[in-house]
């Protein structure tokens, strides 16, 4: 259950961040490639026997997110347009993916049992020393992103719109891209690389919260996030819990993808 | 005793990086209680101008000095609570309401947290009211149309209270009847907030009408004069139509 509230919080925030920086209502860790990041360092860890208990493989999923991070920032700042990212990010989902079976092929049975069991996704599975060092990553993400409140607040208007505001935008926009990488990783490290949370809860809190106030949005959508995988976590453990996920997150992103449509997104 | 100089420009060099110039270095001295309107051809520097003094974009060469000091050495925050530049193009936030947009501005006086106290509401009410926005107050940003958007804009840097306010065409997307009004307002601001405003315009009647005076950039120099007298000293040929 502490699982359930920490990876619902860690992937709402991070994926409220990242729509926010990005200006774009579709990003989120999943979508961006992050989480496959994480994945990726994950899979680096527990397949090719780089195993350092708890704090080495969330760090190995940290730096693969952080990795992707970067390539997605480079990337916005020579595109414009919204879609260019979202392709982007599933581009390097697909070449994360690719590498990963590779890593599978030589990898032994044993190794092998652990990481499909982790990429089933599931919150049961984090022992209870291990919630420690999870609870501890959260926090960092959440002081990285919170700190930097005046930025998101103005980031939606663009860079140079913030920077009249006083905003020390470079510095902010790299707090808060750690951040919500460390959450984004933190997230799939423990509970598998886990869908639609990050992208769907956003707007679910932008729903029920009605405001664009960060201040009000953040603890809103851990608020969204964390409901909405303890009641995921409520099904039978047959039930894939990415499977449970997507049952709810696809109407919404669908939603958005329509409202957009009538906003001129796309 | 002359009003205070609140924005100075010694031998000020603007332009894109790379060292490439818009125009001839010039001086220049916005007063409290002035408006002066900046005129000239598209392309030819203006918005350029204006970002350079609202310290957006670094100049190439010579200085801006802010209150005195050097507009480089005033903190982020600090400098935003005394020169803000109004532009009129600016993506559309989705979901944003136009009273949290105006609230924006107060982002400058906010603390670690980006919290409002009651005094801030109240500023950014007077600014909603000042500038005609009230009545939409709740409305979602996007759904303006451009007219009432520009009005928008203008309320966020009332908001901001800076005493340096610097407009970026503020009435192109403006009728007439919104356009005097727009012009009004400015007056009002220099005459009883002590401010000082550079305005940007395609409008030599508004800028004759309203400004104290004329700064225009034509032909790779930036000029300046008296509002009434700009017209007989040739400032205002290049808007003739041949």
């Amino acid at each position: 259950m502490c699982a359930a509230v920490l990876a619902g919080t860690a992937l709402s925030v991070s994926g409220l961040a990242l729509q926010t920086v990005f200006c774009n209502p579709l990003a989120g860790p999943f979508v961006l490639g992050i989480s496959s990041g994480a994945s990726l360092g994950v899979a680096l860890s527990l397949l090719a026997g780089f195993s350092f208990g708890n704090f080495g493989v969330l760090g190995a999923a940290a730096l693969g997110a952080s990795v992707v991070t970067i390539i997605v920032m480079w990337v916005s700042g020579r595109f414009r347009n919204v879609g260019v990212l979202l392709i982007v990010g599933l581009l390097l989902g697909y070449l994360i993916d690719a590498v990963v079976s590779v890593l599978i092929a030589g990898s032994e049975a044993e190794a092998l049992r652990v990481y499909v069991t982790w990429s089933m996704g599931s919150f049961g599975r984090v022992l209870l020393d291990g919630v420690w060092v999870f609870a501890l990553a959260v926090a960092a993400g959440l002081v990285l992103i919170v700190v930097s409140m005046r930025y998101l607040n103005a980031a939606r208007l663009g860079d140079d719109f913030a920077r009249g505001l006083g905003v020390r935008v470079e510095l902010s926009k790299k707090c808060v891209l750690l951040g919500a990488s460390i959450l984004a990783a933190a997230g799939t490290a423990f509970c598998g690389p886990v869908a639609f949370v990050g992208i769907a809860v956003p707007h679910l809190a932008f729903m029920l919260f009605k405001t664009t106030d960060h201040r009000v949005l953040v603890p809103g959508a851990a608020l969204c996030g964390t409901v909405l995988c303890l009641l995921a976590g409520l099904f039978p453990v047959s039930v894939p819990l990415n499977a449970v996920l997507s049952i709810v997150g696809v109407p919404v992103v669908f939603y958005v993808l329509v409202r957009g449509s009538r906003t001129g997104w796309w | 005793m002359a009003a205070d100089v609140l924005l100075k420009c010694e031998k000020l060099c603007v332009g894109y990086g790379g060292g490439s110039t818009l125009f001839e270095p010039f001086d220049f001295e916005l007063r409290a209680g002035e408006l002066v309107g900046l005129m000239g051809v598209n392309g030819c520097g203006k918005s350029t101008l204006l970002k350079t003094l609202a310290g957006l974009v670094p100049q190439v060469s010579g200085n801006v000095f802010l209150d005195g000091s050097p507009l480089q050495s005033w903190g982020a925050r600090e400098r935003a609570r005394r020169v803000g530049l109004v532009r009129m193009s600016g993506s559309a936030p989705d979901r944003m309401t136009v009273r949290e947009f105006v609230g924006l501005g107060r982002s400058p006086y906010s603390g670690f947290l980006d919290g409002r106290t009651a005094e801030d509401e109240r500023i950014v009410d007077d600014a909603m009211q000042v500038t005609d926005v009230s009545c939409f107050a709740e409305r979602p940003f996007s759904e303006l149309s451009d007219g009432e958007r520009s009005r928008v804009f203008l309320a966020e840097a009332v908001a901001q209270q800076v005493n340096v306010l610097l407009l970026d065409e503020p009435n192109a997307f403006l009728d007439i009847p919104r356009s005097h009004a727009l012009f009004r307002l400015l007056r009002k601001f220099v005459e009883t907030r002590e401010m000082g405003v550079v305005v940007s315009t395609h409008s030599v009647e508004y800028a004759e009408k309203f400004c104290d005076r004329i700064a225009v950039i034509d032909g790779g120099r930036f000029r300046v004069a008296p509002a009434s007298e700009a017209r007989n000293l040739g400032l205002l040929d290049w808007a003739r139509a041949e």
